[in-house]
């Protein structure tokens, strides 16, 4: 292939109505721009040369210097239109890979500064300048179309504008705080800088931030009519005057009391939301708060101070290293790769859930909601009703928060058709198992499925706490069986462990894999060992909470403590939603299997073989949930307290600290274990599955990174403390006596 | 026909009164349910199909040409041609027969065909009057002209105009089908106690049939609780008696009539689907078919006794076929009225009315109860219009095959003066 002709406008062109004009360059310095210049017209067309999407990488900010100089020096030019030559992106965004290398809060403020001037020169042009954005238009792309004249919308799908800095723990740098508000107002800017959600075209316009909207086959006809509009006196007036100008928004942002009660149900709002534990957004808030009544200039240096002193925290870098897991896992997930892009994603697929529990009837809707027909089997109709009733429960709540129109939902139920026999399951190209957790009967059941089923048919099974290979051996073509762990909820959890057994093939595994992709979901591929990955990461610091309560700290603290260092919920709560019978069930397999150190805490015994306490479902658990506010179970705590011999008044505090280390460290004791069994590829892989399957908050990046954050020597000293004051289980593995001698991080 | 159109397999919804447990459904999600359950039962790939006819009367007007909603909702290929047919009561009917036609023309060689209604989701409309004033008040340009229309609206103008009703008269002659059941009773001399011992007849042999309908049914999950589970038929009622018939006042006819609606077929929703192709592929493709259609007539006759309609197309089939009521091992005549039944068979076995009236010398024959309707018909199970002549067909081929019996005939009288007649064979 030849190499890109790059062509550009020589700087001393002249520039005549009617002739275009185009030249090479002489060095081979500008690689991502073209510009040609017509009827006074300057298009620069951005398309970096053998990449999928643009993106504002060092080197492509350097050039677009060099472009913008050469604007400069085109004063008689009356435009500069800049184009995307990629399809469905306009500008992507920063390049993640350079902000992951900032080392220091000087190359930080360097980098947000050097942004910041390019896109001044760009503001300042003699010239209009007018973006027009076809597809996404992301962070660093949307600052650089901010600082723009100028901004034209294609109506397509891709087309997409966002700010998203604040998901990786920065804020935007690049004057996106200071030229955002002033555009488009306070309240719906913090809105975008924010959530970082992005808006499509209809928003865009509507909130001025936009100034034209076109289809992409009209799209060069309405930027010719916009230039015509634009280039007189009283066009560019009616263009700005168009924009919008609200009177809740002059009513709110125009004076210094609206201001005021807006900044302050923002931050309510966002301390409500982010539990104040998000750095990013709290500093994003205070930059806009801070610069609302500042000239841009100071404006943009204080946007500068901040994002210097985001770039190079902790959790920055946890949420840029969980980015790349997540990118890692897309590509992790497919062993062969033409396997599963070639099978899987080429034919209709026809699925069958066998099961219509809560997962089952989630599976279910799974295949639905994402264009596939499914067949759910269940023993009697009553129970497949049940199903539906989950599959329909979670194409509602779509509905409501208008992700999912109606007819789309009516469509997805019709999708799942009930069955109590295995009638027309030839026609089958994927089951999924998510029948009772037993053995014998999951192993019955898949006997009774191949007589139905083609042999090409991929088998799944949706365990949580049994092993792939013992229930492969009850088939005639056990390669074809693999574990497909969905987490409950299955419409909010977006983790599937792939569990492959010791005689599936690698091709099942890739064409689950790619399923899971096609679900809308991240594969994780572990090894079968008792509760997978998540689970048997998890119910270690389930149960370490249950010997807490033993211990005599308050049931509501502990769920407290926990709940303040950023997991969603508390490890009580968290039992009680997953159901104590199933949470005890999965308890005693792994406390079988890797013996003392998972041992079944008596309070858990107590909970459900004495007490039958079932959770949330059954009303009673670690929680009393009658009323509107879930109460401790007294009976229950005291109990547990009388099993251990204290008298429930009388516990010896514990202090938080103890608390967290306790359900905290035992997690990251087992975390190492998990790796120096293999049974995760990569330690990204690890902390991005905790983070995915639990909710483990994202800005300390998962438990490696956090007991990084901790230190080895840190982890190693405290747990063998733990290990003597609270019994062996804390005793901590080889590798971490290992690293903490070397002194040695985490792998992460 | 010269050869016969293979029914490869069948399924239904269950059939319920209207404004009951199916009237979340609409006609195209009731089409769909049984489409899929029949695709995913057969296993039969979507991508070898034709066409999808689809059989409905009251045209949902939301779903227009509601044969391709229902093919897409099923979850059929996109690129699947679908159409619509209408000859009213026997819509389900049509979509068979005008399949055949398809078949036997070559135009297709695997057709979905689907019968399908819901009454319970016919619209109330506004009348002329309030419709008018619509338009007049969309042509009003001034506040002044919107507030003078506004000043001719009378409450009267809501009086809506109920669908189901519109669509049960017949628009020629003016009878509602009721009255056209009175006018047969009339004719046929077919007393109060005859009908209401025929509707007796009906639920008792729905009742003890519901087994065996069971086999052709899919089961509903209710929408939106999901909370119950629809898996029978819910007219047949066990407790009829003639006593509580015979309590009923006469619904049509106030004054002196005898038709009620405890002897009528009550509105109904559900849908009934088959799977059809030429007997030849059938065999080719190794299928072994429910059974076959080896011949079909439609008659016309006049509005006002439309329910003799099956009398009519029977003498017209066993003309085209040279076969005879004795050929028939069962035979199928839609309920409609109980009062049009017994009158039709009346009309079987009269001599004077086949020289009369179908130019025949002899009478068609005398119909056997006992081969008539032997699981119920539509007085017990109901008649969603568009639904009932695919449920026809399918209850009676499912039913031959029970009995190892041969041949079955499936008629239907049709609103505005038609009827129909199919005959049926499982070997």
């Amino acid at each position: 292939m030849n190499p890109p002709v790059t062509i550009a406008a020589p700087t001393s062109a002249p520039v005549t109505s009617s002739s275009s004009a185009t030249a090479r360059r002489e060095d081979d310095r500008m690689n991502a721009f073209t510009i040609k210049i017509s009827d006074g017209i300057a298009r620069v067309l951005i398309d970096l040369p053998g990449e999928k999407v643009n993106i504002f990488s060092a080197e492509v900010v350097a050039e677009l210097g060099e472009v913008v100089r050469q604007l400069q020096g085109m004063p008689e030019l009356r435009a500069a239109v800049f184009e995307s030559g990629k399809p469905g992106v306009f500008i992507a965004g920063a390049d993640i890979r350079e902000l992951q290398t900032i080392a220091t809060r000087s190359d930080a403020l360097a980098k947000a500064q050097a942004g910041q001037r390019l896109f001044q020169r760009l503001a300042t042009l003699p010239m209009p300048t007018i973006a027009v954005i076809d597809g996404a238009c992301m962070g660093g792309g949307l600052e650089f179309a901010l600082a723009c004249t100028y901004r034209i919308v294609s109506d397509e799908d891709k087309t997409s504008l966002a700010l998203p800095e604040v998901t990786l723990g920065i804020i935007p740098g690049w004057g996106g705080t200071q030229r955002l508000p002033r555009l488009i107002g306070v309240t719906a800017a913090l809105d975008m800088i924010l959530s970082g959600k992005p808006v499509n075209a209809r928003k865009a316009v509507k909130l001025g931030l936009a100034d034209g909207c076109s289809a992409r086959a009209f799209l060069p006809g309405a930027v010719r009519a916009f230039l015509a509009e634009a280039l007189t006196p009283i066009g560019s007036t009616a263009i700005v005057a168009r924009r919008p100008h609200g009177w809740r928004r002059q009513l709110l942002e125009g004076n210094p009391a609206g201001r005021l009660l807006l900044f302050r149900t923002a931050s309510a709002q966002l301390v409500r939301k982010t539990r104040g534990l998000m750095p990013a957004p709290l500093s994003a808030l205070a930059v806009v708060r801070e610069t609302i009544s500042h000239e841009l200039e100071s404006g943009l240096e204080i946007e500068a101070e901040h994002f210097a002193d985001l770039a190079t925290t902790p959790s920055c870098k946890a949420l840029i290293d969980c980015f790349f897991a997540n990118e890692l896992a897309r590509k992790e997930g497919v062993l062969s790769k033409g396997v599963a892009e070639g099978k899987s994603e080429a034919r209709p697929l026809h699925a069958a859930v066998l099961g219509a529990g809560v997962m089952g009837g989630g599976i279910a809707w799974a295949f639905a909601n994402h264009g596939m027909p499914v067949r759910l089997k269940d023993l009697a109709w009553e129970a497949v009703a049940k199903g539906l009733k989950t599959a329909h429960d979670y194409d509602q709540q779509l509905v409501r928060i208008r992700k999912l129109t109606p007819a789309a939902a009516n469509q997805s139920m019709l999708r799942i058709s009930g069955t109590l026999d295995y009638r027309g399951f030839s026609a089958i190209d994927v089951v999924v198992e998510a029948v009772v957790e037993d053995l014998a009967i999951k192993r019955k059941v898949l006997a009774e499925l191949e007589g139905g089923i083609r042999d090409d048919c991929l088998v799944c099974t949706n365990t949580s706490s049994l092993s792939v290979s013992a229930m492969a051996e009850a088939m005639r073509h056990p390669d074809r069986l693999v574990g497909m762990h969905f987490f409950n909820p299955v419409n909010r959890m977006p983790l599937v462990e792939v569990v492959p057994g010791q005689r599936t093939s690698p091709a099942c595994v890739a064409e689950v894999a790619g399923l899971v992709r096609r679900l809308g979901k991240t594969a994780v591929v572990v090894k079968d060992c008792p509760g997978f990955l998540v689970n048997r990461i998890l119910l270690p610091y389930l149960n370490e909470a249950a010997r807490l309560l033993e211990d005599g700290a308050g049931l509501a603290e502990i769920d407290r403590v926990i709940y303040d260092f950023g997991m969603p919920m508390g490890p009580f709560t968290l039992s009680d939603d997953v159901g104590l019978d199933v949470g005890y069930k999965v308890a005693k397999i792994l406390a079988a299997h890797y013996g003392e150190r998972m041992k079944v805490a008596d309070a858990l015994r107590i909970a459900y073989e004495e007490m039958h306490l079932l959770g949330t479902k059954g009303g009673r658990g670690f929680y009393l949930h009658d009323g509107k506010e879930a109460l401790p179970n007294q009976e229950l705590i005291n109990r547990v307290a009388a099993a251990s011999g204290r008298h429930p008044a009388h516990g010896s505090p514990i202090a938080s600290d103890d608390i967290r280390d306790r359900c905290l460290l035992i997690m990251v004791n087992e975390a190492v274990r998990c790796l120096e069994e293999q049974v995760v590829a990569k330690p990204a892989i690890l902390d991005l599955a905790m983070i995915m399957g639990t909710g483990f908050p994202p800005q300390r990046g998962g438990l490696l990174h956090y007991a990084n954050q901790l230190g080895s020597r840190f982890v190693a000293d405290r747990l063998k403390q733990l290990s003597d004051r609270c019994g062996s289980r804390f005793a901590p593995c080889q590798t971490i006596i290992d690293l903490a001698r070397e002194g040695s991080p985490f792998p992460t | 026909m010269k050869e016969r159109l293979a029914i490869i397999d069948g399924i239904r919804t269950p059939f319920c009164k209207a404004g009951g447990v199916l009237s979340a459904l609409t006609a195209d999600d009731l089409g769909a349910i049984a489409i899929r359950e029949l695709m995913a039962r057969t296993a039969f790939p979507p991508g070898q199909l034709d066409e999808l006819i689809a059989g409905n009367v009251a045209q949902p007007i939301e779903a227009a040409n509601v044969a391709r909603v229902i093919a897409l909702k099923a979850g059929l290929p996109a690129s699947l041609i679908a159409s619509s047919v209408h000859r009213n009561c026997a819509s389900g009917m049509e979509a068979i027969t005008t399949a055949a036609n398809r078949i036997f023309s070559d135009e297709a060689t695997a057709i979905i065909t689907v019968g399908c209604e819901s009454m319970s989701n016919i619209p109330l409309m506004y009348g002329r009057s309030m419709t008018a004033l619509f338009a007049r008040l969309m042509r009003a340009k001034t506040t002044w002209q919107r507030l003078a229309t506004w000043a001719s609206f009378r409450p009267t103008m809501l009086t809506p105009v109920v669908g189901v009703q519109v669509g049960l008269t017949d628009p020629v002659c003016g009878l509602n089908m009721g009255q056209t059941a009175e006018i047969l009773a009339r004719e046929f001399a077919v007393t109060r106690q005859d009908q209401d011992e025929f509707a007796l007849m009906s639920h008792q042999r729905a009742v003890a049939a519901q087994a065996r309908l069971a086999e052709e049914i899919v089961p509903v999950a209710l929408p939106p609780a999901y909370a119950q589970v629809q898996s029978v038929d819910d007219g047949p009622r066990a407790s009829q008696d003639l006593a509580a018939l015979a309590k009923l006042r006469p619904y049509f006819d106030k004054l002196c009539g005898t038709v009620t609606v405890g002897n009528s077929c009550p509105l109904t929703d559900g849908a009934a689907a088959l799977l059809v192709m030429s007997e030849r592929k059938a065999r080719e493709l190794g299928l072994s078919p429910l059974g076959y259609l080896r011949d079909y007539a439609y008659a016309a006759l006049d509005g006002r006794r439309m329910g003799l309609g099956p009398v009519f197309a029977t003498a017209k089939l066993a003309a085209k076929t040279g076969l005879s009521l004795k050929d028939f091992d069962l035979i199928e005549i839609n309920e409609a009225f109980a009062a049009q039944a017994v009158a039709c068979e009346r009309a079987f076995a009269s001599e004077s009315f086949a020289r009369a009236e179908l130019g025949r010398t002899q009478a068609l024959g005398q119909i056997d109860r006992a081969r008539l309707n032997v699981n119920g018909g539509a007085i017990a199970l109901g008649h969603p219009v568009g639904a009932s002549g695919a449920r026809l067909v399918l209850t009676l081929l499912k039913e031959l095959r029970r009995r190892s019996a041969k041949r079955g005939l499936a008629t239907l009288c049709i609103g505005g003066g038609q009827g129909a007649a199919l005959a049926l064979e499982v070997s």
